[in-house]
């Protein structure tokens, strides 16, 4: 406890510190803007992707910003985060100096804004709780599955491109955590499900009912890991509305109670 | 050897000889030492081996923690614990440090100096380890300082200031004491720092020797960078290295030279990065050196291990120092004269086709990092990269981990700015690829692999290997493990709840070996059962 309240006050202190200002002080400057993409690569590109487009996280390079515009925005939460969401505060590991390059480095894209899909999200809802299936696995607020991931506040730490890739390819770029182990057991059945987790004598997995099964692997045949995912695509089951509509609803889910 | 350092050493030995402490005949003679752990790697050849075999391959199985000792602190713990007359002496994350009681693990005193808040740092806040002579701890602080602590109390006795933290410089390596000095190095590359290595007195903190490991405008090497490029070359130090008290030389690995992953500011070899340095370890002056990855731009640091064992190559009895580069290749070099012996292939390689007759890398084309990114195996942090290796002189194995797969190298130009990254971009993971690891134990004659023990992560402890002919080790889940070190046949394991990051340990105290290690922020000491 001591420790997250010492990490606290020092990100506000970077914070308050930074707030000083409404504007990067590193502002069109190119040194400081490499010196920011190199920073960006380092810190945020496993999630915002390598040139920005977006992954895990919400693309960073198409000039808008959910937290807001200004590079004060960008600055706070890059210092303090985004609570709820993976996004964790980088106001003790970076200096205030190089978040405001990280900032201008990011103001270098142009705006072109965010892409908007056409699509209805109360249909998109009746899809995700009726013919979808969806809320078999997922879980809205208190309403849902708990097999896949927690969706509640899905639209604030994802893209609509990356909900999309996940609809369509759901195995491309699996969150982490949602492997699938296969465990084959002396008397020849085989078992497979979520890996809760794996390491080198042993694995835990939930299969689809939800069942907590722990094997060590000297007790069993094989146990194996795999990088796929358990959904299925829903490509071909949804019509390209029915994506669209789908998609506007997650877009919509930033925390609050499921609708 | 000069003459003042010659009455430094006897001054010493005599206070030490008076007090029961540890003087240098002790550490020379560490490898006999069963009752103690004196230096990063055990022995002066860095081996990490012990005879004690009261604890073997068929009663490891009933080994318990005899005490653990939870440290209360966050962050990565990497030590190598020293242990010395009864009492066990830990260091830890974010400049803090322990004395602990053999018998029960009690704490005895408790050191901590805080971490500057504008330190910039590449890799957290950990530390490898003191060094112990006479009745004196030496260890690095994070804000690029040795400080030496009185051994009973932890008090301060000295403290000394290696280079500025505010230019991108700390430190995290177990120190090396040698002939009455303690010698350090230095991390800092990813900030464009110019790198060195330091000797210190160990009665009075005065710096002894420097070694620049970029050499300077009018130095044997400093063409090797284009420009002024030098300045900002990186080469850190920061693994302990080794000593061979015959040939008077010091053994020190070099890291990759800045920017990292972006050559086109640094056209040349840049030396003396990723490469072996032999130094006189009186004067700090260079003997020798072997560049293992020349011109790198995949942050493949040099720094692992340099481990001497005398061994036949080729049918010739050899000097050798071996050491597994986190270039995805197990070396062999004659470390009387720094010849290259052999380079064999340990993992995954697809940048280099073997080696010229001199141990140059014969490229394949194609490796460079672009704004895109190439594939290239191994990753950034190898192969074996830094984690603490071990020889076995009753297996005649030695033994190191290894982290398995690729990554994609982005390169990307950058201006330079002190105090702050200095990359030239980064890597980035193969989805769907995830990187693994494992355990590996080879023939240092050959560089065959005699086994392979396979982990599900990236590896992150070093390695024991003991006369009971067991190999101990942990795993990023938190397994501490015991295999056979002939076999590879895992033969004990705990879950320790906390991952494994640090080289065990062991001793024996009053009669009964213990084997002893770091596991998340825990340290605990393990035994058979009375």
């Amino acid at each position: 406890m001591r420790w997250r309240v010492l990490t606290l006050f020092l990100s506000l202190a970077v914070v308050a510190a930074g707030q000083e200002l409404e504007r990067s002080p590193f502002h069109g400057d190119e040194t400081s803007i490499g010196v920011g993409k190199a920073s960006f690569r380092l810190r945020c590109s496993a999630c915002h992707g390598i040139h920005a487009e977006g992954g895990k996280g919400p693309p960073l390079n198409r000039g808008e910003f959910a937290a807001g515009n200004r590079d004060v925005d960008i600055y706070r939460v890059i210092a303090l985060g985004v609570p709820g969401t993976e996004m964790p505060a980088y106001g003790t590991r970076n200096t205030e100096e190089n978040i405001w390059r990280i900032v201008a480095f990011l103001r270098t894209f142009e705006a072109v804004g965010d892409e908007r899909v056409d699509g209805d999200a109360e249909r998109g809802e009746a899809i995700f709780w009726g013919t979808g299936g969806c809320g078999g696995c997922h879980k809205v607020g208190r309403r849902g599955g708990s097999y896949g991931p927690d969706l509640t506040r899905i639209g604030r730490s994802r893209s609509v491109q990356h909900l999309r890739e996940a609809l369509l390819d759901p195995g491309k770029d699996l969150p982490a955590g949602y492997f699938v182990v296969k465990v084959v057991t002396r008397d020849g059945r085989t078992i497979s499900g979520i890996g809760s987790g794996i390491d080198d004598f042993s694995a835990q997995l939930r299969d689809a009912s939800g069942k907590l099964h722990s094997f060590l692997r000297e007790d069993v045949e094989s146990i194996e890991r795999e990088f796929t995912s358990v959904m299925p695509s829903y490509g071909e089951s949804l019509s390209d509305q029915q994506q669209r509509d789908l998609l506007v609803y997650m877009q919509a889910l930033r925390g609050e109670e499921s609708r | 050897m000069n003459r003042p350092v010659w009455l430094a050493c006897i001054l010493l030995a005599c206070a030490a000889a008076a007090l029961g402490q540890v003087d240098s005949e002790a550490l020379a003679n560490s490898q006999q030492d069963d009752e103690s752990w004196l230096m990063y790697g055990r022995n002066y050849s860095a081996w990490r081996y012990s005879p004690l075999d009261q604890i073997d391959t068929e009663n490891v199985g009933q080994i318990t923690p005899a005490w653990i000792y939870q440290t209360g602190e966050s962050g990565k713990f990497q030590t190598t614990p020293l242990v010395r007359d009864g009492v066990m002496y830990v260091t830890g994350p974010s400049n803090h440090a322990w004395a602990l009681d053999l018998k029960t693990g009690r704490e005895l005193w408790h050191y901590s100096e805080p971490v500057p808040d504008d330190l910039p740092l590449c890799c957290g806040k950990p530390n490898r380890g003191f060094a112990i002579l006479g009745n004196r701890l030496f260890k690095v602080n994070m804000q690029a300082t040795l400080v030496a602590l009185d051994a009973t109390t932890g008090d301060v006795v000295w403290e000394v200031e290696s280079a500025d933290y505010r230019k991108g410089y700390s430190n995290t390596v177990a120190p090396l004491v040698v002939n009455g000095m303690v010698v350090i190095g230095i991390a800092g590359a990813e900030f464009g720092t110019r790198d060195f290595l330091d000797a210190y007195d160990a009665e009075t903190g005065e710096r002894r020797w420097r070694f620049w490991t970029v050499p300077g405008p009018g130095e044997p090497g400093n063409e090797t960078w284009g420009g002024d490029s030098w300045k900002r070359g990186g080469a850190s130090t920061w693994i302990t290295g080794s000593y061979d008290p015959e040939l008077n030389l010091i053994y020190w690995g070099t890291g990759n030279p800045g920017p990292d992953l972006d050559g086109a500011p640094r056209p040349g070899d840049n030396l003396y990065s990723d490469s072996m340095l032999a130094l006189d370890a009186d004067t700090g002056e260079l003997r020798w050196y072997f560049q293992f990855t020349p011109h790198d731009v995949h942050d493949w640091d040099s720094v692992a291990d340099p481990v001497l064992i005398d061994v036949e190559i080729d049918g010739q009895p050899r000097k050798a120092l071996v050491h597994a580069n986190r270039n995805g290749h197990f070396y062999a070099l004659d470390r009387t004269s720094g010849e290259f012996l052999f380079a064999r292939a340990y993992t995954d390689v697809n940048w280099a086709d073997g080696m010229t007759s001199a141990g140059r890398p014969i490229l394949i084309p194609g490796r460079t990092p672009t704004d895109e990114g190439t594939l290239t195996c191994p990753g950034m942090g190898g192969g074996h990269n830094w984690h603490a290796t071990s020889y076995s002189p009753q297996t005649g194995l030695y033994y190191f981990n290894s982290g398995d797969g690729c990554q994609i190298y982005h390169g990307a130009t950058q201006d330079f700015v002190e105090g702050e990254f200095y990359l030239g971009s980064a890597m980035e993971n193969v989805t769907g690829e995830p990187r693994e690891g494992s355990i590996l134990a080879v023939d240092p004659g050959t560089g065959d692999q005699r086994w392979r023990f396979a982990l599900v992560s990236p590896p992150t402890s070093g390695m024991l290997s003991t006369g009971g002919g067991l190999l101990f080790a942990g795993t990023q889940e938190g397994y501490f493990i015991a295999l056979d070190a002939a076999s590879g046949k895992p033969l004990w394991r705990l879950q320790t709840g906390g991952p494994v990051r640090a080289p065990a340990i062991t001793y024996r105290f009053e009669g009964r070996q213990y084997v002893a290690t770091a596991a998340g922020s825990a340290i605990i000491a393990f035994a058979l059962p009375r």
